[in-house]
């Protein structure tokens, strides 16, 4: 098959009612939770993954990936209109997005954001029916010793790009791989780690985990405070953008979808690093650099790229290679191994119903995501004035649902409660949960790898450097390292750091 | 942020002590045959050299702003009061079965932020209850425990 005729396979598989359906659900959800404070994608997938077991994984990835970038667009609403990012890949757009609003342009900047996210979106998926392919064909060569350069190399990369200290981002990861280990040895299939409790035989379950770091923690910590949040209050007006608005944008769209894709491509990348470089990088080019902070259309239409494009492009390393590259993939892969499906270079192969009709909901989804978020915008403004007091309690709910229903035991709701414990407390301490969760995931499958490669090389740690891909990897991740350890690294990233918080005030 | 960092990084450190414990009693194996506990081993040897660096890090630090304290809002005792009731609500969910169980919870839920309307709260609790269990257990056969109800 060509990629014309797989494409058109694809969409036969999209629009059978049960993955339209799906697909339209995702979406819809991916909104709301960009919209609503409190889940965050990574749990919304988690509530819903339970509620899939009888479904194909095509429909099931199908509805994974609609929340994903549905949340990027709705993500977008709360930062023009409350100046609150619903999620983190929407920081940024809060500085230009909300001055514009407040200058009576609500409806451009919630217009460009639209159509912005909608370029870069199908200009993502087009990347990802290119690359994916010739990526795991290239991928069939690599060997346990490749593969756990590459993994490490992933982590490397999510404890640099992490916010806070690197250092205590290192340490999450390894609190990932140790918790990640949890449960039977996968080569002796002996227990470890489990301390007489049979549940733990089993390892912890993903959806309490995330659920307990992300959900129960942010509902904890929101719980502190008066739970007030003021709307803004204008009239909306015209949501097509202008002439000058479309002429303003069309280069920060464009340049905007492009680095969302290559940094989407690199693990660690996902949608919450591409905006703040989509923005940094207009900044630098733009002839009028003094209008960013004020209400420029190029601040929004580009980060709101972005973010679209690194979602889609954050597909290729898990479908292609079988590495979910960031938390987000990694609820992903879980999915998939949940279903039977073993994420690697022979899954395009064996399974091209589930790819391609992926890539044709992902068309569809952009689609449905304009209609939702243009025309029914006035829904979504609704939905942001709903008081937290009302929020609460039903996300907590929905959270418990989700915890309970992956085993139907009680004892994942405690893992539940325990990790939104941890998770809160980790959030006073400064420390993030992304790592911890992609290295929870990893972990295992890293595992497998160091032990193949010593088994392989006898004992040898040297078979990391003689094989190329593995010590370019290896070299790389090393070198990020190192920057870490360099001063003047460290006065960059603080800088960097100080920067963008002087521009959000 | 200094105390806190010194607490967390003593408290990694401990973390760390236990499962590099617990790894040695499992077995690391040797490098021709690695055993349960050697990835592990490594990580949580790392995890205890960086909670040290960070200790030290942390001491040797000069801190330029106030400490923050722990609780940041002004209602931390809603989060006492969540918790217990998650837990609560974890014990007798089995006995009591999904709904009688749900309508508690969320009735306490809506009560500690809208206390005033017990009429609103009540009725938002059995909404909430009836809408996610006829959603999660007869549309997307989710198995909620029966309790006494038999439902």
């Amino acid at each position: 098959m060509d990629y014309f005729d797989s494409i058109i396979f694809g969409f036969q598989v999209t629009f059978q009612p049960i993955n339209f359906l799906f697909c339209g659900i995702g979406v819809l959800v991916g909104t709301l939770v960009g919209v609503l404070p409190g889940i965050g994608p990574a749990g919304a997938m988690a509530i819903l993954l339970p509620a899939t077991f009888q479904f194909s994984p095509t429909s099931t990835l199908i509805l994974l990936a609609g929340i994903y970038y549905g949340v990027q667009y709705g993500g977008s609403t709360t930062s023009i209109l409350v100046r609150i990012p619903g999620e983190a890949s929407t920081v940024i757009t809060c500085i230009d997005g909300h001055e514009m609003a407040r200058k009576g342009r609500a409806g451009p900047a919630l217009g460009i954001a639209a159509w912005g996210s909608f370029i870069a979106g199908t200009i993502s998926n087009l990347g990802l029916m290119l690359v994916a392919i010739p990526l795991a064909h290239a991928a069939l060569k690599l060997g346990p010793p490749e593969y756990f350069s590459l993994m490490c190399m992933g982590l490397i990369i999510v404890t640099y790009l992490a916010q806070g200290s690197v250092l205590k981002a290192v340490m999450m990861a390894l609190m990932g791989i140790i918790l990640g280990s949890i449960g039977l040895d996968l080569i002796t299939g002996l227990p470890r780690f489990t301390f007489g409790i049979n549940e733990l035989t089993d390892g912890v379950g993903i959806v309490p985990l995330v659920m307990g770091l992300f959900g129960v923690s942010e509902i904890l910590e929101n719980l502190e405070g008066s739970l007030q949040r003021t709307v803004f209050k204008a009239r909306i007006g015209n949501l097509w953008p202008s002439f000058k608005d479309w002429m303003d944008s069309k280069w920060a769209i464009l340049r905007g979808s492009v680095i969302g894709f290559v940094l989407g491509i690199l693990p660690g990348g996902g949608a919450v690093i591409s905006p703040f470089v989509a923005y940094a990088v207009e900044k630098k080019v733009s002839k009028n650099p003094e209008k960013f902070g004020t209400g420029a259309i190029e601040g929004v239409a580009a980060p709101e790229s972005a973010n679209n494009a690194a979602a889609g492009a954050s597909l290729i390393p898990l479908l292609s290679l079988g590495i979910p590259p960031n938390p987000i993939m990694a609820i992903f892969f879980s999915a998939l191994i949940i279903h039977g499906i073993q994420p690697g270079p022979l899954l395009i192969k064996e399974h091209p119903d589930l790819f391609w009709g992926l890539v044709a909901s992902l068309y569809l989804g952009n689609g449905l995501l304009l209609i939702l978020n243009l025309p029914l915008i006035g829904m979504w403004v609704k939905v942001l004035q709903i008081p937290y007091k009302i929020l609460f309690p039903l996300i907590l709910l929905f959270c418990l649902i989700g915890a309970y229903s992956m085993n139907n035991v009680v004892f994942d709701i405690y893992v539940m409660i325990f990790f939104g414990i941890v998770g809160y407390t980790m959030r006073k301490f400064g420390y993030e949960g992304a790592p911890l969760i992609l290295a929870f995931v990893l972990g295992p499958m890293l595992e497998n790898a160091l032990r193949q490669s010593l088994l392989i090389s006898q004992g040898s740690f040297l078979i990391f450097i003689t094989r190329p891909i593995s010590a370019i990897a290896l070299g790389f991740a090393f070198l990020l390292l190192l920057s870490n350890i360099s001063p003047y690294f460290q006065m960059r990233r603080r800088q960097a750091g100080s920067g963008i918080i002087q521009e959000e005030k | 942020m200094k105390t806190l960092d010194k607490t967390s990084s003593l408290f990694w450190l401990l973390v760390s002590i236990v499962v590099f414990a617990e790894s040695l009693r499992l077995g690391v194996g040797t490098l021709q045959n690695p055993g349960r506990g050697f990835m592990t081993l490594g990580a949580s040897g790392i995890l205890g050299i960086l909670s040290l660096v960070l200790f030290l890090q942390t001491a040797l630090r000069k801190e330029t702003s106030e400490a923050k304290p722990f609780f940041a809002g002004n209602f931390p005792k809603r989060i006492v009061f969540v918790l217990v009731a998650l837990v609560i609500y974890s014990r007798v969910m089995p006995a009591l079965g999904y709904l009688i169980s749900t309508f508690l919870l969320m009735a306490f839920l809506f009560w500690i932020l809208e206390r005033k309307r017990i009429p609103l709260v009540l009725a938002s609790s059995l909404a909430a209850t009836l809408v996610t269990y006829f959603v999660f257990s007869k549309w997307l056969n989710c198995q909620f425990p029966e309790g006494l109800l038999g439902l």
